[in-house]
């Protein structure tokens, strides 16, 4: 049996677990509902549901474009450019190792409680990775490369269209990979917090009243959402395979990032 | 682009004059001397070998020749006029690890110095193929340079460096990376196109006995500075064949290389 479908059993078999157990009495249904009744429990509230994922994933969506833009762009401009990198580096390291999460109740004062404040944390949360994996990328581009197209007669601009960005590609991308997953994990954990809307809201409040089949239906719904964004990027990767030698760095960097790019919660 | 007519050649297109050329490289405690006084004629439809141990700078003395450096005294003029900047309808070069973008495909790596001049798809298509064709991978144009052997990605960078026609190939120890068979095919397959096209080749290697076998004269080069220590013509005739390599002309050539080398070294 090949590993991909020993993997597909295993999903199957903890999902028949999930609905089994807690239906033989084997765990309370109020730590883990069966999967049954926490299908049922979502399917009842379904438009309760459904407004929180809206409004999470329009939080996830804007926090996305400023992490990933902002990453990306400012990414860019330090690995290019050795002065901004020794001004603003070491200031980036050390934030790494601080605890952003201390952060939100801050936000919450300065931007209330609304979808502002979560997509302030959230931003912040995934835009480090994303910054430094993109500066990485554009560091490790193999100069011999670059050496190539100049003796070919390509212009600083040619340069960077048709040399750097497609070369740093791999690299960003794996930092997208690690801060989008960063922005899904802080946009629910601030709603969680201190909200009033969106799924980590309603998680916390079943929590409160101990209704544990509503609780676990949101669960499953981020759940979803990390599965769906992990499938977009695998797809987006997929399509540039290709690429993955364009830095020397860039065939290493996939396994890499995730690890090296975790910053403190 | 310039055709060559506007740029009023003294000499014929493809002659290489090196003029008194030095090169110092400023380091923070002292000044290095790359290269003292080196001057040098090349004839049009040379082909000319630079050896030397390294830091006799050989490949410098390539890549100003190539206009990827410029020189801190004296000139350098090909096809009579001085290179200030990388020109590939007057010189191509090839580098040692074939440096094709890893994004591109075979085709698409020979027409990039076309597409830096917006010269047409279809142009551009037709050109690479007879590059291609030139060089002997017909019917390998779509494939990515991952997919080509050591051996195939040299002969694409090759195609690259002849795509525009210019007299004069420039190649900065390109067989260094590959195997011994495929070293000496390659040695043939260059010798093969060099027949065909005319070109004036500039050949830096390490190797004494691919210089020898590939060149019809061979510059041998001393570190500490930079200088030329010896020009020696190589009678053998072409083409040059294998056996040549045990035969006491080609032995003898190679020792009075060695023992300059042997020397400095």
């Amino acid at each position: 049996m090949s590993a991909a479908s020993v993997r597909r059993l295993i999903v199957i078999g903890l999902i028949a677990l999930w609905e089994i157990l807690p239906r033989m009495g084997f765990i309370p249904e109020l730590f883990l509902p069966s999967l049954s009744s926490t299908l049922a429990a979502g399917w009842n509230e379904a438009g309760e549901y459904a407004h929180a994922l809206a409004v999470t994933l329009y939080e996830v969506a804007i926090s996305m474009a400023f992490a990933c833009g902002g990453g990306i762009l400012l990414g860019a401009v330090v690995g290019s450019l050795p002065r901004p990198r020794i001004l603003i580096m070491p200031m980036v390291s050390s934030l790494y190792a601080v605890p952003l999460v201390i952060l939100y109740p801050v936000f919450t004062v300065w931007l209330g409680i609304g979808s502002e404040s979560k997509i302030a944390f959230a931003s912040i949360y995934g835009f480090l990775p994303t910054m430094l994996a993109t500066a990485a990328g554009i560091q490790t581009i193999d100069p011999q490369l670059l050496l190539a197209a100049r003796s070919m007669g390509a212009t600083l601009s040619q340069r960077l269209v048709r040399v750097i960005i497609p070369a740093a590609i791999p690299t960003v991308l794996s930092g997208l990979r690690v801060g989008g997953a960063l922005v899904i994990v802080g946009v629910v954990v601030s709603e969680m917090l201190i909200s009033s809307a969106g799924i980590g809201y309603l998680i916390s409040r079943y929590r409160t009243i101990l209704d544990s089949p509503h609780v676990f239906a949101g669960v499953l719904l981020v759940l979803a959402m990390a599965v769906a964004f992990n499938a977009a990027i695998k797809w987006i990767e997929g399509k540039a395979a290709i690429w993955q030698t364009g830095t020397r760095a860039g065939q290493s960097a996939e396994e890499i990032a995730p690890a090296a790019l975790q910053p403190a919660t | 682009m310039q055709p060559l007519a506007n740029i009023a050649p003294l000499k014929p297109a493809g002659a290489i004059e090196v003029r008194n050329v030095g090169q110092v490289f400023k380091t923070t405690t002292q000044d290095v001397v790359a290269l003292d006084n080196v001057s040098l004629d090349v004839k049009p439809g040379r082909f000319v070998v630079l050896v030397g141990p390294s830091g006799c700078g050989k490949s410098t003395l390539l890549m100003m020749m190539a206009g990827l450096r410029q020189q801190t005294s004296g000139t350098i003029t090909i096809s009579g006029a001085p290179i200030p900047e990388p020109d590939p309808n007057r010189v191509g070069v090839v580098f040692q690890e074939a440096s094709l973008f890893p994004w591109l495909t075979a085709e698409e790596n020979v027409e990039f110095p076309l597409a830096l001049r917006g010269i047409s798809k279809n142009d551009r298509r037709a050109r690479a193929q007879e590059a291609l064709k030139l060089v002997g991978l017909d019917g390998f144009g779509k494939r990515h340079p991952h997919e080509l052997s050591g051996g195939m990605k040299q002969r694409v960078s090759i195609a690259r460096g002849l795509v525009q026609d210019p007299p004069v190939l420039l190649m900065d120890e390109p067989f260094a990376a590959l195997d011994e068979q495929t070293r000496m095919t390659m040695g043939d397959e260059l010798l093969r196109i060099w027949a065909a096209t005319g070109k004036t080749v500039v050949f830096v290697t390490h190797s004494l006995t691919e210089a020898v076998y590939l060149a019809d004269e061979v510059i041998v080069m001393s570190p500490r500075p930079g200088r030329i220590v010896d020009h020696l013509q190589v009678p053998l005739p072409r083409p040059r064949t294998y056996e040549m390599l045990s035969g006491d002309a080609f032995g003898s050539l190679r020792d009075r290389i060695w023992r300059h080398i042997r020397k400095s070294a």
